[in-house]
């Protein structure tokens, strides 16, 4: 007992059980598969610059549409552009489309959720009702309706994401603090006479973090699949940024759709790829958060 | 019953109500004096301020904004939507007559995807655990992986272009008369739409199916003797299927949303390329319509949904 109380002060029967979540993680192969294409994709995005010498916007009319060869690994597009150094800083940007609106979404998500969950009473049944209103709306219409009065832009893209993306994370933060709600720490503390929102953020939040996780890690591949669809369209980040979906835009005429594939097959292999890793590393992290869920 | 359906209505409604007031904030917002979409540029130009002024309150634009809301809404629901900005057609025109050609393609992609998804998703569910059912697991993460359109662009590129199968776009030729003739022109945008969809259904009935033979029923018709496929399919499939149908039903309008790119890329004359040509075209109130459109359509099927399911299961009414 007394070892137990020891172990406990140092902090160290918390980290065992991080690491049998982190462990049961790692024994899922097609999670640790998934965190390697990840962090190839990621890391190769973020440090594009020491991978290619070209510059992504550098038009060079000599070499226009040439096929995969040596010297530009993915060929080149109309405008002579280096395909490969496009899908390189294109990811920095999609990646970040996809991270930023998934984050912004569950910041605003999770703080209204945890406390609204907690308290409930007209707060949590207004914000309920709001919530539905925005999930009542097909995802791809919303967005566009937004774009159409917001307009194009990055950070118009991120704001959208949030918008339409908080409802969901904070439908999932509400069931999960209600659920908590019901366990006797949290009696305990309100006995004590904490406030609500220590109670909330500080005490109750941090056991719903892992489903919050995963709900954020399945968000960003959502959000970067929207993002490129969007661009393909040409409504989603201006087509003058690389973006993946920008990338994939040239494709809508027919002969570069025939003719140039280089162009176009392999940024989508790419795009397929990185949020097939990040499903993967989701899925792997709900069945280790959360044994409840394997199915 | 009755009470439970008066309870739902008393919850769509306000709902509907707080939608078609943020549309109308949305149209208001609108950049541009809605005079200028009412009369003509030549007589816009020769008008004095005065008279505008007039005008703006004979069509009732002076009015506070509730009564303009109002007034709004009362004309929506008599079937009367306002006017594309670029054609001047009216806007209940030209939903109704894209209307038809997003059906068909969505039915056509629901029929496709629950049909495989879920004979898919109850074999995997009968071998649990299995190289089958472990495969078609990860089939189905590939199939919400690669972005929809991309795979509609690499079918267009073998089926279309490299094998010439198929057409690659277009609803329709000179000359077609029947569904017959243009069958081909359906097959590719709805097995897109289709396959990117079976991967949910296939999913759902998975877990359906799962929960149904866990059931003690199941227990009893084996130990009735009866043989493995019987038990499997009347006692077993019937059962795990209703909520699979049930979620189709309610994702036939959500289907407006997911057609929006696929119709774009096969240049299919429906709703969701309209659609993407108002939001370029800043045609914000054929944009804002559609959007209603869309929203009141799913909201009326999740509340049929809804009594759907409390008729066929009672516990559900009495919550």
């Amino acid at each position: 007992m007394d070892r137990l109380k020891m172990l406990e002060k140092e902090g160290l029967l918390k980290s065992r059980q991080g690491s049998r979540a982190v462990g049961k993680f790692l024994q899922n192969k097609l999670a640790v598969l998934g965190l390697m294409v990840f962090a190839v994709i990621l890391l190769a995005s973020v440090f594009a610059p020491l991978i290619t010498k070209y510059d992504p916007a550098m038009i060079d009319l000599r070499s226009r549409l040439s096929p995969p060869s040596w010297q530009h690994l993915f060929g080149t597009d109309k405008l002579g552009r280096d395909v490969f150094a496009r899908v390189l800083y294109g990811g920095r940007i999609s990646i970040l489309v996809g991270f930023g609106g998934a984050l912004g979404a569950a910041l605003v998500g999770v703080s209204l959720g945890t406390y609204a969950g907690y308290k409930g009473g007209w707060l949590d049944r207004i914000l309920l009702r709001v919530s539905e209103i925005f999930m009542a709306f097909p995802q791809i219409i919303l967005v566009l309706l937004l774009v159409s009065i917001l307009g194009q832009s990055l950070w118009n893209l991120l704001v959208i994401f949030t918008i339409t993306g908080w409802g969901s994370v904070y439908r999932m933060t509400r069931s999960q603090m209600l659920s908590i709600r019901e366990e006797e720490y949290v009696q305990a503390l309100k006995a004590f006479g904490l406030s609500d929102a220590l109670i909330a953020y500080k005490h109750m939040l941090p056991n719903a973090l892992g489903p919050i996780m995963v709900n954020l890690t399945l968000s960003t591949a959502m959000f970067i699949l929207e993002e490129t669809a969007l661009s393909f369209l040409g409504l989603g980040v201006p087509l003058h940024i690389p973006t993946w979906g920008n990338i994939l835009n040239a494709a809508q005429d027919l002969t570069i759709l025939q003719e140039a594939w280089w162009i176009w097959v392999p940024v989508g292999i790419v795009i397929s790829a990185f949020v097939l890793s990040i499903n993967f590393i989701g899925d792997g992290l709900r069945d280790a958060v959360d044994p409840t869920q394997q199915g | 019953m009755l009470t439970y359906t008066l309870r739902k209505l008393l919850m769509l409604i306000p709902m509907l109500l707080v939608i078609t007031f943020l549309i109308y904030v949305g149209l208001e917002l609108t950049p541009g004096d809605a005079v200028s979409y009412m009369v003509g540029p030549d007589a816009l130009a020769n008008m004095s301020q005065e008279k505008l002024n007039e005008l703006r309150e004979a069509l009732g634009l002076n009015d506070p904004f509730i009564v303009r809301y109002l007034r709004w809404l009362g004309r929506a629901l008599r079937g009367d939507f306002g006017y594309s900005l670029t054609s001047g057609v009216p806007i209940k025109d030209i939903v109704f007559s894209r209307l038809p050609a997003t059906l068909e393609l969505s039915v056509a992609a629901l029929l496709f995807s629950t049909l495989l998804g879920s004979i898919l998703g109850m074999a995997s569910a009968l071998k649990k655990g299995s190289i089958m059912d472990v495969s078609l697991t990860v089939a189905g993460m590939i199939g919400v992986s690669i972005p929809q359109f991309f795979f509609a662009l690499v079918s267009i590129l073998i089926f279309s272009f490299k094998l010439g199968w198929l057409p690659s776009g277009g609803r329709t030729m000179p000359g077609y008369t029947t569904f017959l003739d243009r069958l081909p022109h359906l097959i590719l945008p709805a097995l897109v739409l289709g396959i990117t969809m079976t991967a949910g259904v296939m999913r759902y009935s998975r877990s359906s199916m799962l929960d149904a033979l866990s059931k003690d029923y199941i227990k009893t018709a084996r130990s009735k003797g009866l043989p493995e496929w019987r038990v499997n399919l009347l006692h077993g499939f019937r059962v795990a299927l209703t909520p699979v149908v049930v979620l189709v039903g309610f994702r036939l309008p959500m289907l407006i949303g997911g057609s929006v790119v696929v119709e774009q890329i096969f240049q299919w004359p429906g709703i969701g390329k309209e659609f993407v040509a108002a939001v370029r075209g800043q045609n914000l109130p054929l944009v804002m319509m559609i959007a209603l459109f869309t929203v009141t359509a799913v909201l009326v099927a999740s509340f049929l949904v809804d009594l759907i399911t409390a008729l066929l299961d009672p516990r559900i009414r009495l919550e």
